[in-house]
């Protein structure tokens, strides 16, 4: 009895989680995308987040990178101070302070503000006073955004932006992964290239114009799609398809040279020896090992897409972490940069470090050594 | 994998079913953002999210524009009258002692927060106070120094308001004491960071008490929601006190981009739009939706009187010569008006026959004056200004027409904004430098107190006893022939005489407004009003 419920855990829990985890993502993606706000979507979105964090301890329990993930969670502390440390020295190397404006303050007003937000204070002062509130979890208060902590301007923006790289992120594999998958299948015809062509062409094209061609097209010419905005699904159109753009073209031209690679090994031709047709050995053999430069390619690919649609953002008029994120540099806006780079900094080692363990997952033959 | 892509594919077709479901339901829907009809609805763009809304701290156009529609100040301005007169707002009637120094004000009776509390003089007086605090750091503080030993308390060199020159007289009555006379003080109470308080929601919701739900004002709206960094909505406040707004909904947007605001009107999503893009000026003012207003705005070039060349007073005035402004204006294309006085027009003190005129021979004889008959001879010049399109073809022309009219090489430099602050406020600064000047209050003392030596916002370094005392002359005079005087005096000696500064145009405000929307009154102080706006 005790062996069967051992081999039923060992084959199926893994699949019931993959299940349990397929079916929340699509309803929570769906909820999401038609915008139902409040209670229905919150509850969703914890128990996806819920069910994942518990689903990678598994994971990692069954993969023993408790080690590992302890000696990762440690560089990435050090990181991140390095970081802070750095962003808050070059802000305070810029010349120009928060507060300088066109019309010059009095010296007494000027006092008043440096007092309030101890910008009198010596610098050292100054940055152990910042990361003994950022170790309580407190970023600070905006200098532009009066009485505004940078922890509700992040939590207002942040997931505007969120759900624009996610979803741009969804797009770009669902195009990009097909796409190379077909160009490498049919390698060397008229689709492997016009595919690399149109792949091309999204690596090379800047964002900001085919921004404008989109909306010159559908929004002036068709008028079926709305120019700015973020408040629905039809608003959410143009901005995620320009922004996935780019990471698809990416994404298939990897498929494609990973493909091609794969397809020539030993395996996928015992594969094909033993008979096996031609779709289950691309899908069953070929996709799953061709799918790691991919992986490899998610942690950089998650980071870049999520900071980097702030163009988008402005173009669109997306409500997102964009304009801040630039806007706070040219407003010396320290406590704001400060949170926005971490904020940044966090994504891009979390992300960086959920490849790498996916990446074990995937590949056995990769160990992951403390 | 197999799930992965069944899910996948899923997905993606009940996302492309509720794209299209939802494409045909908002084509004919008219309900906005917040459940608002548009038929109700005034649709804003205000550009950014308002960094505050907290009358007695906020220093922006954003914050001021909402915060006027739903506060009020003691006084108000007669945007009709070509000198913007002030007119009774929260206050009836006020009046000064003989020396003016001494101002009371009547407050009105019938006036209610919108929660029903009565509007009373100790809210002014809390209002006040609560800006010179100290710990408030508020960066308008300074606009009351005048009021007696305000100064002192802002420094906290005074910790007992009740030493500071206001008080109450009566429920709904305030005095007001001032430091020395100021002939305009009623127009400064028009300022956002005057209004009144109510210190006990303040104390109740902290930094909160801007929020929606939590603000209580007592305007023509009232704030009903506010999604940070995405959009406003305030609702027309049925117990306001004066004439009651025509339409029941505003709905502010933030779209910093101006091109992307200019889609989203093209789209009907906005009505009016505030700023155009300088490239697209001459496009966008061909359309029946554009609109323009002159603005109490000054663009001037400032000299470095403490640097060389321009410590030679007969090289500024050849440099000033040298410069047809006229040129300046149809570069930009933009309709700006060309400046003659220091004061724009449309207010008090200006002048139309004012300041240098263009003439290249002369400016060459000045030139040959201050010696520099020989233009190679003369010392390393340059034009910096910060980052901006504008202020780079205004450069561009300006070292043209010098090259062409004086034979000077100049060279032209850009510098980050804030960059370019520091270093203009430092002690070098820069040899010729481009700023601007915005009315805060339409006085022409907002605009020629900009030169007195003892302003922070004199980056000239010129200083001149008998145009301080001309400025503070015209600062306590009550007979408005002779501050006009006054000012004409004082301009002749700054722009003519000595030629710290050369003033090259007065910008002008540009608009798309909507052909649904009627009665948005434009005005050169830029007063966003939305009570008599209408829409269809």
């Amino acid at each position: 009895m005790g062996d069967k419920f051992s081999a039923f855990s060992k084959n199926h829990i893994l699949d019931i989680y993959k299940i349990v985890m397929g079916i929340l993502l699509a309803t929570g993606f769906v909820v999401s995308v038609i915008g139902v706000d409040g209670m229905l979507t919150t509850i969703l979105w914890s128990t996806i987040g819920a069910l994942l964090f518990a689903g990678m301890i598994f994971l990692v329990i069954k993969q023993h990178l408790l080690p590992y993930l302890i000696k990762r969670f440690m560089e990435a502390g050090v990181t991140l101070l390095v970081i802070v440390t750095l962003v808050f020295l070059l802000l305070r190397l810029m010349p120009g302070g928060p507060f300088d404006s066109e019309r010059a303050l009095p010296a007494e007003v000027m006092a008043n503000i440096a007092a309030k937000y101890k910008l009198d204070a010596p610098l050292l002062e100054q940055y152990t006073h910042y990361l003994g509130n950022l170790l309580k979890g407190d970023l600070g208060e905006s200098y532009k955004y009066l009485g505004r902590p940078v922890s509700s301007i992040i939590s207002d923006t942040f997931p505007v932006s969120l759900q624009l790289g996610v979803y741009a992120l969804i797009l770009s594999y669902l195009i990009g992964i097909p796409l190379g998958v077909i160009a490498a299948s049919k390698h060397n015809t008229w689709v492997d290239t016009g595919s690399m062509f149109l792949a091309m062409g999204g690596v090379t094209l800047p964002s900001f114009l085919v921004a404008s061609l989109f909306i010159l097209i559908f929004s002036f010419q068709f008028q079926i799609l709305p120019p700015a905005l973020w408040e629905g699904p039809l608003y959410y159109i143009l901005p995620v398809v320009t922004l996935g753009i780019r990471p698809a073209a990416i994404i298939a031209r990897l498929t494609r040279s990973s493909v091609l690679d794969v397809i020539r090994s030993d395996f996928v031709r015992t594969a094909r020896a033993k008979g096996l047709a031609e779709r289950v050995v691309l899908f069953k053999h070929v996709l799953r090992n061709s799918l790691i430069p991919v992986l490899t390619y998610s942690g950089p690919l998650i980071a870049d897409i999520i900071s980097g649609a702030f163009i988008i953002e402005i173009i669109f008029a997306v409500p997102g972490m964009g304009r801040h994120l630039i806007l706070s540099v040219t407003n010396r806006d320290y406590p704001l940069v400060l949170g926005v780079a971490l904020l940044f900094s966090v994504l891009l080692v979390v992300s960086n470090l959920l490849v790498d363990i996916f990446y074990a997952i995937v590949d056995p033959r990769i160990k992951l050594a403390a | 994998m197999n799930l992965l892509l069944k899910s996948s594919f899923y997905t993606l077709s009940l996302t492309a079913l509720i794209f299209t479901t939802s494409c045909t339901k908002t084509s004919s829907d008219k309900t906005l953002k917040f459940g608002v009809k548009k038929s109700e609805t005034l649709i804003v763009n205000l550009q950014t999210e308002p960094p505050s809304l907290d009358w007695n701290k906020s220093t922006d156009t954003t914050s001021s524009e909402v915060q006027g529609n739903i506060m009020e100040g003691l006084v108000q301005f007669d945007l009709a009258d070509p000198e913007l007169k002030a007119l009774p707002a929260l206050a009836t009637k006020w009046e000064s002692d003989k020396a003016v120094q001494k101002w009371t004000f009547e407050l009105r009776t019938d006036v209610k927060w919108t929660d029903g509390v009565e509007f009373d003089a100790q809210q002014v007086v809390d209002g006040w106070e609560r800006l010179l605090n100290p710990k408030t750091a508020a960066e308008y503080s300074y606009f009351l120094y005048n009021v007696k030993n305000a100064k002192a308390y802002n420094e906290g060199k005074i910790k007992d308001f009740s030493q500071v020159g206001i008080k109450t007289v009566g429920k709904h009555k305030i005095e007001v004491q001032l430091e020395s006379p100021m002939s305009f003080f009623p127009s400064l109470l028009v300022h956002h960071s005057t209004y009144p308080v109510r210190k006990d929601l303040i104390e109740k919701h902290g930094d909160k008490w801007t929020e929606a739900g939590n603000m209580v004002t007592l305007g023509a709206y009232k704030l009903m929601k506010w999604e940070h960094d995405e959009a406003i909505l305030l609702e027309r406040n049925d117990a306001y006190f004066g004439e009651k707004a025509k339409t029941k909904y505003v709905l502010g947007r933030m779209i910093t981009e101006q091109s992307s605001a200019i889609n989203a009107f093209d789209a009907g999503e906005i009505d009016v739009i505030p700023e155009l893009p300088s490239n697209d000026v001459s496009v966008l003012k061909q359309r029946p939706e554009y609109q323009k207003q002159n603005g109490l705005i000054v663009y001037y070039y400032g000299f470095n009187t403490k640097q060389k060349p321009f410590d030679n007073l007969d090289f500024r005035k050849a440099v000033a010569m040298a410069i047809d402004k006229k040129e300046i204006t149809k570069v930009l294309g933009q309709d700006d008006v060309t400046a003659t006085s220091w004061v724009p027009k449309g207010m008090m003190g200006h002048e139309e026959e004012m300041g240098i005129k263009f003439d290249p021979a002369k400016a060459k004889e000045h030139m040959a004056k201050a010696g520099y008959a020989d233009a190679t001879k003369v010392p390393k010049i340059t034009i910096t200004f910060n980052t901006n399109e504008n202020h780079k073809k205004v450069a561009e022309n300006v070292q043209a027409q010098l090259k062409r009219n004086l034979g000077i090489n100049i060279e032209i430099l850009n510098e980050e904004w804030k960059v370019y602050l520091s270093k203009l406020k430092s002690k070098k600064g820069y040899s010729i430098f481009r700023m601007g000047w915005v009315a805060d209050y339409p006085d022409p003392d907002n605009f020629l107190n900009l030169l007195t030596s003892t302003s922070a916002n004199n980056h000239t370094g010129w200083k001149n006893e008998k145009y301080d005392s001309l400025i503070a002359k015209g600062v306590s005079e009550l007979n408005s022939d002779k501050r006009k005087e006054y000012y004409k005096e004082a301009q002749k000696l700054v722009l003519e005489e000595d030629v710290a500064a050369v003033p090259l145009y007065y910008s002008i405000r540009q608009y798309l407004i909507n052909s649904r929307v009627s009665g948005f009154k434009l005005n050169p102080l830029d007063e966003k009003d939305y009570k008599s706006v209408m829409v269809k």
